[in-house]
C-alpha cells in the first residue's frame, strides 16, 4: 500500500508527464559537463591564485633583499666615515695642534659623502664641540650631553650607536631649516692639547638617503607597503609615519621587531596580512614588508573575473553542444514517437525508418506488427460479419415457411383422413423439432439433441415423403455428450432427400453416423442417391451464391462456416461423392464435451481466434 | 519540444546576461582604476608655511587613492582671480577643489556657485558668518588659538599683564580667521588689562614691506598668522623692535626658527598636516561615495615653546613643517 502511495507521490513531484528523452539527454549531458568544467575551472583558480601569491611574496622577498642590501651597504660606509674620522683624523691629531689638518681632513671626508651625510662633529667629554663639518655656527647651548645619541654613546662605549631620526639640534647654518637625521655615535679617544680624553664622534647621516631608498620601494598604492623600525619597534621609516603618530593608522611594529627573518601571518586591526621580515645587520633595524591579504586578492581577481567569463562563455557553448547532440540522439526516436503518435490518433501515417540501427529496427517492427494489427482487424470484421450472417440464415431455416406449410398440410390431411395417431405423432415431431432450434436461443447443444432435432425432422419428412426412402441413424452414444453446432444436421439431411433419395421410390437409403476419431468427432450423412460428378463436389463449399433449387436454403457452406468460425479452420464438412453411387458429408468437429462453461466458451468464441482448439485442451483437461 | 526550446533559449540568455555583467564588472574595474583628481588653490602655495599641509595632502592623497594637484599661486589673489583658477582647473579634468577662500561675501557667494557642480571644500571661512555658509570648511579652532595665545602670555607673567601694552599684527584685517584669532586673544587680554596699543595688518615682508620697527613701542608683539609672525620674528633677530617680546600664531620652520633662537616667546602652532589630510580625506570621500556630503572638521593646535621644542611630539610637527 505505501509503495503505491509513495510510486504515486513521486509520479505527482516529477509531474504527471515524463521528461521528453531530448531533455533528460540535455539535462544529463549540460549538468556532468558544467559540473566537471566548474571543478576545473575552480581547482586551476585555486591553483593561479595560490602560485600568484606565492610569486608576490617571493617577489617582495627578493625586493626586501635587495633594498636590504642597499640599506646595509649605506650603513656600512656611514660606519667607515666613522671608522675614516676616528682612525685617520682624531687618532692620528691633536685636536687643539693642528686644528686646520683636522678640518681639511674632515673635510675631505664630508666633501666624499656629502649627498648622504648631513655633518661629522666631534664633542669631548663635557658636550663642547671640538671641530665640526660642514662648518656652522653652534646653537647657543645645545646641551649635547642631554641628546640621546651622546647618552647612549657614553652608555656602552665599546659600541657604535645608530639612533633613530630625530631633529638635529645643533647648529644654526642660518636656512631656518631644520634637518631630520639619524645619528651614528660612539667614544672616541681624542687628544687635546697633549691631554688624552674621551670624546663622541657623531656622524649625522641623511635621513633623506634613507628615506628616498625606502620611497623607491613604497611605489604600490594598494595596502602593500615596507618600513623599518630599530629593534624595539620604534619606527625608523613608514610611508604613514605622520598618520600613525597622529593616530590616524597603526603598525604592528612592536611585533615585528621580534620577529626573526621569514614570512609571517598576522592580523592587526581586523586586516590579515602577511608580514615579511628581514634584518639589517649590525644596526638589529628590520626591513618589514606588508602584504595585506586584500591586496593578494586584489592582484587575482581580474583573473577571477577572466575565469568566471571563460566559465559563462563555455557554458553557453556546451549548452549549444549538447543540445545539438541531444537533437541528433533523440530525433530519430521523436519522429518514430510522433509517427506512432499519428497512428495511435487514428491517421495512416508511415512509420518513421531512420537514425541508428536500433531505432530502425524498432521502426521496421513495430511498422510490421501494425501491418498484422491491421490483417487481423481486418479478418475479425469479416469473420464476424460472416457468423452473423451464417446465424442470421440459420435463423431462418428454423421458421421455414415453406417447410412449416409442408408440415401442417400433412398434419391436415392426416386429420381429415382420421389418422388421428400419425396426425399426434406428426405434431410431437413438429413440436420436438422446434423446441430444439429454439434451445433457449443457443448456439451451441450437445449431439444428443442435435440427433434428436434431425430424427424429428425425417420423421416429419417421412411422412411427408411418405416412406420413399429409410433413414438409418447408427451414431455412438459415447458422442450424446459432446457439442455440437445447433442445426448442421437439418441442412445435410434436407439436401441428401431433395438431391439424393427424392424420386428412388423406396429404394433409397439415408444413414446418419457418428464416430470418435483422434479427439475429433464425426457425424456424417450418407446418400446412395445419384451422386455428383467431382466438379460438383468441388463447388458444394466454396460457391456460397450457388441457388438452392429446393430447401430451406441453408447450404452446405453456411454449415461449414458456422463449424469453422467456432471451432477453427481445420474442422468442417468433408464431401465425397461418387455419381449413381451416393453422397457422403462428414461433418468434423473436435470433441468438446457438452458443459455449461464449455457452451458458453464457445459461443462467447474466446478461443475463436486460436489456431489451436481449445476443446482440444479442454478435452485433455477432463481427461 | 517547445518547452525544451522555451528552457534551452531562457538558459542561454542567462548566461549570456551573466558574461555580460562579469564583461561590464572588469570593465567598470578597469575604468574605477582612473584616479579622481583634487585641485587645491591656496595663496603663495609655494611657501614653506604650506609644507605640513601640502603634506598632509599627499598622505590623505595616497591613502585614498586619488591624484592631487597643489595650483601654484601668488601671494595676494583676488576673488575674480580664484574664480578663474578654480574654473580652468575644472577644465583640466580636476573632480573636486580644497579652496583657501579670498575673504569676502562675493567669494563665498563664487563658491557657493561651483559647488553645485564639484565638492568644493574650504580650508579656512570666507566671511565670518560660518552659520550661514553651507560650505564644509576643515580648520583649527581659531578663536580658541587667539586664547590659549592669551593664556600662554598671561602664564609667563605669572597672570598679571596689566599696564601692559600689546601691537597687535595681522595679515589681513578681513580675513574671518585673524578676526576670530584677534576676538579671541582680546577677550582675555583686555579683560585683565593690557592695552592694545596698535593692531596692524599688512605685508611686512617682501618689496612693498611695513617696517615693524615704525610703529610705537610696546611691551608685547603679538602676531597673529605665520607671515606676521616671521616678520615679527626677523625684526626681532634685527633688534627693530626696541625690546618687545614677541607671541604668535604660526605654521612654519621659521616661526619655529625664531622660537628656537629665541625672537619669540612663545608660538602656537595650528595642526596643519590634519587640515591637509582631513581636508583631502573629506574631498575624496565624498567623490567615492556620491551620498555622502563632507562635514566640518576641526583640527587641533600646540603650543610650542623653545625648552620643549624637541620632544618627541614636537619633533613630529617639526617634521610635517620640514617636507
Amino acid at each position: 500500500m505505501w509503495r503505491v502511495k509513495s510510486k504515486y507521490f513521486f509520479v505527482n513531484l516529477k509531474g504527471l508527464q515524463p521528461k521528453s528523452i531530448q531533455s533528460t539527454i540535455m539535462k544529463a549531458f549540460s549538468v556532468i559537463s558544467i559540473s566537471i568544467m566548474l571543478v576545473l575551472g575552480i581547482v586551476l583558480y585555486m591553483r593561479f591564485s595560490t602560485m600568484s601569491r606565492e610569486e608576490t611574496v617571493q617577489s617582495t622577498r627578493k625586493l626586501m633583499e635587495q633594498t636590504g642590501e642597499n640599506l646595509e651597504d649605506y650603513l656600512v660606509s656611514m660606519r667607515q666615515i666613522s671608522d675614516a674620522a676616528y682612525y685617520n683624523v682624531i687618532k692620528e691629531n691633536d685636536l687643539s695642534a693642528r686644528d686646520q689638518d683636522i678640518q681639511a681632513r674632515m673635510n675631505l671626508l664630508y666633501e666624499a659623502n656629502r649627498d648622504n651625510l648631513q655633518s661629522i662633529a666631534i664633542y669631548d667629554s663635557r658636550g663642547s664641540l671640538m671641530a665640526a663639518e660642514p662648518v656652522a655656527a653652534q646653537k647657543e647651548d645645545p646641551d649635547v650631553t642631554e641628546q640621546d645619541w651622546y647618552k647612549q654613546a657614553m652608555e656602552e662605549m665599546e659600541n657604535m650607536h645608530f639612533s633613530t631620526p630625530h631633529i638635529q639640534n645643533l647648529f644654526d647654518d642660518g636656512t631656518l631649516r631644520y634637518y631630520w637625521v639619524i645619528s651614528l655615535s660612539r667614544v672616541v679617544e681624542l687628544t687635546d692639547d697633549g691631554v688624552s680624553q674621551l670624546g663622541v664622534l657623531l656622524v649625522d647621516m641623511d635621513y633623506s638617503a634613507i628615506s628616498r631608498m625606502m620611497n623607491q620601494i613604497n611605489t604600490a598604492n594598494n595596502g602593500q607597503h615596507y618600513y623599518l623600525c630599530d629593534s624595539n619597534g620604534e619606527i625608523i621609516y613608514h610611508p604613514r609615519q605622520v598618520q600613525i603618530s597622529d593616530g590616524i593608522g597603526g603598525e604592528n611594529s612592536k611585533t615585528a621587531a621580534k620577529y626573526k627573518d621569514g614570512v609571517y601571518d598576522e592580523t592587526f586591526e581586523g586586516e590579515q596580512r602577511k608580514v615579511i621580515v628581514n634584518t639589517i645587520s649590525y644596526t638589529g633595524w628590520k626591513l618589514v614588508g606588508v602584504i595585506p591579504y586584500d591586496t593578494l586578492a586584489a592582484g587575482t581577481i581580474d583573473i577571477r573575473y577572466f575565469s568566471i567569463l571563460i566559465i559563462l562563455l563555455m557554458a553557453m557553448m556546451l549548452v549549444v553542444i549538447n543540445r545539438v547532440i541531444s537533437l541528433r540522439i533523440s530525433s530519430p526516436i521523436l519522429k518514430l514517437n510522433a509517427s506512432v503518435k499519428e497512428y495511435e490518433a487514428g491517421k495512416k501515417p508511415e512509420i518513421y525508418i531512420g537514425g541508428s540501427s536500433e531505432i530502425r529496427h524498432l521502426g521496421h517492427s513495430i511498422q510490421k506488427s501494425y501491418e498484422q494489427i491491421d490483417t487481423l482487424m481486418k479478418k475479425i470484421v469479416l469473420e464476424q460479419n460472416e457468423r452473423r450472417k451464417s446465424e442470421f440464415e440459420a435463423l431462418q431455416s428454423q421458421i421455414n415457411p415453406h417447410f412449416l406449410y409442408n408440415a401442417l398440410e400433412s398434419i391436415v390431411w392426416m386429420v381429415e383422413g382420421e389418422r388421428n395417431d400419425e396426425a399426434a405423432f406428426m405434431i410431437t415431431q413438429l413440436a420436438k423439432l422446434f423446441r430444439i432450434s429454439l434451445s433457449k436461443g443457443r448456439t451451441v447443444i450437445s449431439i444428443k439433441d442435435e440427433l434428436q432435432h434431425a430424427q424429428s425432422y425425417m420423421n416429419i419428412q417421412k411422412i411427408r415423403y411418405k416412406n420413399t426412402f429409410s433413414i438409418v441413424f447408427d451414431v455412438d452414444p459415447n458422442l450424446y455428450s459432446y457439442c455440437t453446432v445447433k442445426l448442421i444436421l437439418q441442412p445435410l439431411l434436407e439436401n441428401a432427400i431433395n438431391y439424393g433419395v427424392e424420386g428412388m421410390d423406396g429404394s433409397g437409403e439415408i444413414r446418419v453416423t457418428g464416430r470418435e476419431e483422434g479427439g475429433s468427432v464425426i457425424l456424417a450423412v450418407s446418400d446412395n442417391g445419384i451422386g455428383m460428378s467431382e466438379e460438383e463436389v468441388s463447388l458444394v463449399l466454396t460457391d456460397s451464391n450457388r441457388i438452392h433449387k429446393r430447401g430451406s436454403g441453408v447450404g452446405l457452406v453456411n454449415v461449414n462456416n458456422r463449424i469453422r468460425i467456432l471451432f477453427g479452420k481445420e474442422y468442417g464438412l468433408k464431401v465425397e461423392s461418387e455419381p449413381d453411387e451416393g453422397t457422403t458429408v462428414s461433418i468434423h468437429m473436435p470433441a468438446v464435451p457438452y458443459t455449461e462453461e464449455n457452451r458458453k466458451r464457445l459461443e462467447e468464441g474466446t478461443a475463436f481466434y486460436r489456431d489451436e482448439m481449445p476443446g482440444r485442451e479442454m478435452r485433455e483437461k477432463q481427461r | 519540444m517547445k518547452n525544451d526550446r522555451k528552457m534551452f533559449i531562457l538558459i542561454e540568455t542567462i548566461l549570456a546576461v551573466l558574461a555580460l555583467i562579469v564583461a561590464s564588472l572588469m570593465m567598470w574595474d578597469k575604468l574605477r582604476s582612473d584616479q579622481d583628481k583634487i585641485s587645491v588653490i591656496v595663496r603663495n602655495s609655494d611657501d614653506t608655511q604650506w609644507s605640513a599641509f601640502k603634506y598632509g595632502l599627499r598622505m590623505a592623497a595616497e591613502d585614498h587613492g586619488v591624484e592631487m594637484f597643489v595650483v601654484s599661486t601668488s601671494a595676494t589673489m583676488t576673488a575674480e582671480e580664484e574664480e578663474q583658477m578654480i574654473e580652468s582647473e575644472i577644465d583640466n579634468g580636476a573632480d573636486a577643489v580644497i579652496v583657501q577662500p579670498v575673504p569676502g561675501e562675493e567669494s563665498e557667494e563664487m563658491l557657493e556657485k561651483f559647488r553645485n557642480r564639484i565638492p568644493v571644500m574650504l580650508v579656512e571661512c570666507a566671511t565670518a558668518e560660518t552659520e550661514f555658509s553651507g560650505l564644509p570648511v576643515v580648520e583649527p579652532d581659531n578663536h580658541e588659538m587667539g586664547a590659549t595665545l592669551a593664556e600662554e602670555l598671561l602664564e609667563d607673567y605669572n597672570g598679571n599683564i596689566k599696564g601692559k601694552t600689546l601691537g597687535i599684527l595681522s595679515e589681513t584685517t578681513d580675513s574671518p580667521k585673524v578676526l576670530e584669532r584677534e576676538h579671541g586673544f582680546r577677550n582675555i587680554a583686555e579683560a585683565e588689562g593690557a592695552e592694545v596699543v596698535w593692531a596692524v595688518a599688512g605685508n611686512f615682508s617682501g618689496e612693498t614691506e611695513t617696517p615693524i620697527g615704525m610703529l610705537p613701542q610696546v611691551d608685547l608683539v603679538v602676531a597673529l598668522d605665520d607671515a606676521s609672525l616671521t616678520a615679527a620674528g626677523a625684526s626681532v633677530a634685527e633688534n627693530d623692535l626696541r625690546g618687545a617680546l614677541v607671541y604668535g600664531i604660526g605654521h612654519s620652520t621659521e616661526a619655529v626658527y625664531y622660537l628656537d633662537t629665541g625672537a619669540a616667546e612663545c608660538i602656537v602652532v595650528p595642526d596643519e598636516f590634519n587640515i591637509g589630510y582631513q581636508s583631502l580625506t573629506e574631498t575624496a570621500e565624498s567623490l567615492e561615495n556620491f551620498f555622502r556630503g563632507m562635514e566640518d572638521r576641526t583640527v587641533s593646535h600646540t603650543v610650542l615653546r623653545k625648552e620643549e621644542l624637541f620632544t618627541k611630539e614636537n619633533q613630529e610637527i617639526l617634521f610635517t613643517m620640514s617636507q
